[in-house]
């Protein structure tokens, strides 16, 4: 009798597991199914490189940007930036001083030095202060004087970001205690990703949403140890590979080696991932317009990758001829690293310039149109 | 276009109500059921030449009467016979010429040879004729005022008011001559290519090529068109469209090359060659083989370029893709293979590829002169480069039994050098037995 009690008992509380259970794993077929249908996006590239600036434009275009209390958080980064910028610009001046013959060129003017090294030592610090009206002329000051200047045009040596210019002709606004930053300034923010970031969102089509889900992932561009995560994101729809062009003269800050060729070693090394096999590959040549400035003074073949370029013409027909020049570089290298059973994937190349959201959302559109196309070609419909 | 509806009366000049039409009425109304006789009939009739008219208009419907029941084609001279049935002129005369004393089509034997002219036949067909072309001649002045609104609108639409303009242009040009010679007059070719450049969609960039493609364009606007934007821009279009963008892509190609101007390192692109490649090994879409072939021999001419074609492994996937195509497109392949195997990367991949020897042993003297001396002059380079292995494998293939009919056979006598010092190569390896056991005959061979 007991016995037929206990089992009795045993099975309600059985059954009711089994329910539980079965609606669990429904839940999560639910779910898997949901997810096939986002469509993962992977931002890579070397650091500096520019993906967390398209990664922000997405956000402000396609969701719905940056309220006011993410704008807020983000006056410390600007802040810091700029202590950084002119931390850098001080040091480097004394660096160049004494490497340069010619050093009278890189000494500060007496008076400017005093506010160079405070100014430095605070840079230095992992905390800053709120920029005052004092410390704001003090930059202005330091920023006047002609070594200063002459520090900016070696910049190449040197790690100056490309906000250096926007923030310091800003200062004014910048320092005003109920600033709010506004869109631009949050986009030229320069703050080291950690880990990984990501975002869903939905392009949005001429006022109408179309149906496609997208989740874009920002990762890191230290050099740490990718080979041990990238399998990951096997799956992922598409590779957004960015690579900043106009840095064929500068070196790393790690090591000596330049910009690009360590952007070219990175880009060799996905595509050879198996776990790409079949991933659209989108490659972003950015920062277009730091590199229309540099290639008409500074020429291609400084970078080795590029030894071989002969100049053909002058101005913007000198300029178009160089983008291509490196287009095809990379083209090269694509087909050289791609084995013959990957050649159909996607591989398309985009020049962008992250700071300009009309352009990127140009160019997220033909990415989109090419993702669509090769989502019904797949299908069998095209 | 408006249409009228052709008349379901069954052919009376005069309907139901008694009434008699005049000529000009009747065809207007469609009463003899003809295309689309349009509402027009204001009884001005152009004596224009019949002939002309009928070789201009280039119908395909048109009324069953007046059709020659010989050649099945528009009488321009009917004549009646006895029997009843009415022919074009010349070719009854024929008929009967060569002995015949029929009538074709009810077989009666003629009683009388008597050609009697069908004036009111011919005078009906003039009519319905000048009808169509006057209503032609509106019509394609209609498509040029149209081009030329459609030109001025897409200098300033954009987005999808663009892509609408774009196509009804498309029609139009597809369509009619004027709007061809329109556009291309009214600077339209400068409007369509500024169109194309890195940031065009997909569906701008089909239709304007699409456009592009039914034009004559002069040397200017295809150097304007080779420029390295536009021209990714198309080999975008030729990789991710449908079979009908990519066809009209090559054209396109096809016809920019086709220019004295044209320096082949505007096409060094390893993605236009990936996507010819996709385009003749598409099985879905076999019209898509000729004409990427055809580009692709074009291609392979240029020096420049051959080392490009190799990178993607073009050559061992050509060889491999052989046995599935028609001849013609057989005989374009061996001419690429064989300009490739110029170059020494050339002849490492054919060599590297096993499928090689066979094949080309295969198609000797089997499709052509043409083939069996391309299949020759690869043999050869393949072979020169690693002359045991090769001819190893040649001679297993069955290659000596080919190349004696080739020397044998009718063809140039270059071929036939070819031929033996090919022999002569391969048959190094082996002893004399040996080697015509290997070649399964029983003569000796010199």
């Amino acid at each position: 009798m007991g016995s037929v009690c206990c089992s009795q008992q045993h099975g309600r509380a059985d059954s009711d597991e089994i329910e539980q259970t079965a609606e669990i794993e429904d839940r999560i077929e639910r779910e898997s199914k949901a997810e096939e249908h986002i469509q993962k996006l992977l931002l890579l590239g070397s650091s500096d490189s520019g993906k967390s600036t398209i990664f922000k434009q997405i956000k402000l275009l396609f969701q719905n940007g940056f309220d006011d209390a993410e704008l807020k958080s983000y006056i410390p980064v600007i802040h810091a930036n700029i202590y950084q910028t002119i931390k850098i610009l001080f040091d480097g001046s004394k660096e160049l001083s004494q490497s340069f013959s010619d050093s009278s060129r890189f000494h500060v003017s007496d008076e400017n030095k005093e506010i160079g090294e405070r100014l430095s030592e605070i840079g230095s610090r992992l905390e800053f202060p709120y920029l005052t009206p004092e410390i704001v002329e003090e930059i202005e000051t330091l920023w006047q004087d002609n070594a200063i200047q002459e520090t900016l045009s070696c910049s190449n040596k040197l790690q100056v970001p490309h906000c250096a210019h926007y923030y310091i002709e800003n200062l004014q606004r910048l320092s005003n205690p109920g600033y709010v930053p506004t869109k631009e300034d949050v986009l030229y923010a320069r703050v080291r990703t950690t880990g990984v970031v990501e975002i869903q969102f939905s392009p949005v089509r001429e006022n109408k949403r179309s149906g496609e889900v997208y989740r874009l992932f920002d990762v890191g561009g230290q050099r740490n140890e990718k080979r041990k995560w990238i399998h990951l994101f096997e799956g992922v729809t598409a590779v957004i590979f960015c690579a900043a062009i106009n840095e064929y003269d500068q070196t790393l800050l790690e090591n000596e080696t330049n910009h690009l060729m360590e952007t070219k070693e990175l880009f060799e090394w996905v595509l050879k991932q198996p776990c790409f096999e079949k991933t659209s590959f989108m490659l972003f040549l950015n920062k277009f317009d730091l590199f229309e400035e540099k290639v008409l003074k500074v020429p291609l073949n400084v970078c080795d990758w590029f030894k071989d370029y002969q100049p053909a013409s002058s101005g913007k027909q000198e300029i178009e001829h160089a983008y291509e020049f490196v287009k095809k570089k990379f083209e090269e290298l694509y087909f050289r690293s791609t084995s013959p059973d990957c050649v159909d994937r996607v591989f398309k190349i985009y020049r962008t310039n992250a700071l300009d959201q009309k352009l990127v959302k140009k160019t997220f559109k033909l990415v989109h149109e090419t993702l669509r196309r090769r989502n019904l070609f797949e299908a069998g419909l095209l | 276009m408006p249409m009228l509806q052709p008349s379901k009366k069954n052919g009376f000049l005069g309907g139901g109500d008694g009434r008699v039409l005049d000529l000009d009425t009747a065809v207007k109304d469609g009463v003899l059921g003809g295309v689309g006789a349009g509402g027009l009939g204001t009884g001005v009739v152009e004596k224009l030449d019949l002939n002309k008219m009928i070789e201009e208009l280039n119908l395909s419907e048109v009324p069953s009467v007046f059709i020659c029941p010989i050649s099945l084609e528009p009488m321009t001279d009917p004549v009646t016979l006895c029997t009843g049935q009415t022919y074009e002129k010349s070719n009854i005369l024929k008929w009967l010429g060569m002995g015949h004393y029929t009538c074709p089509t009810t077989m009666q034997e003629l009683w009388d040879d008597m050609l009697t002219p069908n004036k009111t036949l011919y005078q009906l067909i003039c009519t319905w004729f000048s009808q169509q072309y006057v209503q032609m001649k509106k019509r394609s002045e209609d498509a040029q005022g149209r081009t030329s609104e459609l030109l001025t609108i897409l200098k300033k639409v954009k987005g999808q008011a663009r892509i609408q303009t774009l196509k009804e242009l498309h029609q139009l040009v597809d369509n009619h001559s004027t709007a061809r010679t329109a556009v291309v007059d009214e600077g339209g070719v400068t409007v369509l290519t500024s169109l194309l450049g890195p940031f065009t969609s997909y569906a701008v960039g089909s239709e304007v090529i699409a456009i592009l493609v039914n034009l004559t364009l002069c040397s200017d606007s295809k150097a304007n068109l080779m420029q390295p934007s536009k021209v990714s821009s198309v080999i975008d279009v030729l990789n991710e469209g449908s079979i009908d963008a990519k066809l009209n892509c090559v054209r396109l190609i096809e016809i920019l090359m086709d220019d004295k101007g044209f320096r082949a390192e505007s096409l060094s692109s390893h993605s236009l060659l990936v996507a010819l490649m996709r385009l003749i090994r598409d099985k879905r879409h076999p019209n898509g083989h000729l004409p990427g072939l055809a580009l692709l021999k074009s291609v392979s001419i240029h020096n420049e370029l051959q080392s490009l074609i190799l990178n993607i492994g073009a050559a061992p996937q050509l060889v491999e893709l052989i046995p599935f195509l028609n001849p013609e497109c057989i005989e374009l392949t061996l001419f690429t293979l064989d300009a490739l195997s110029s170059t020494s990367q050339g002849k490492q991949a054919l060599k590297d590829c096993p499928k090689t020897i066979p094949t080309m042993v295969k198609l000797l003297m089997r499709i052509s002169e043409i083939c069996t001396g391309h299949a020759l002059s690869i043999l050869l380079s393949v072979c020169k480069l690693a002359p045991e292995e090769c001819s190893l494998v040649a001679v297993e293939a069955g290659l000596a039994a080919k190349l004696l009919l080739v020397i044998q056979s009718g063809c140039r006598q270059i071929l036939k050098q070819q031929a033996a010092e090919l022999l002569k190569l391969c048959s190094l390896n082996y002893s004399d037995t040996m080697f015509i056991s290997k070649c399964k005959l029983t003569r000796t061979i010199q």
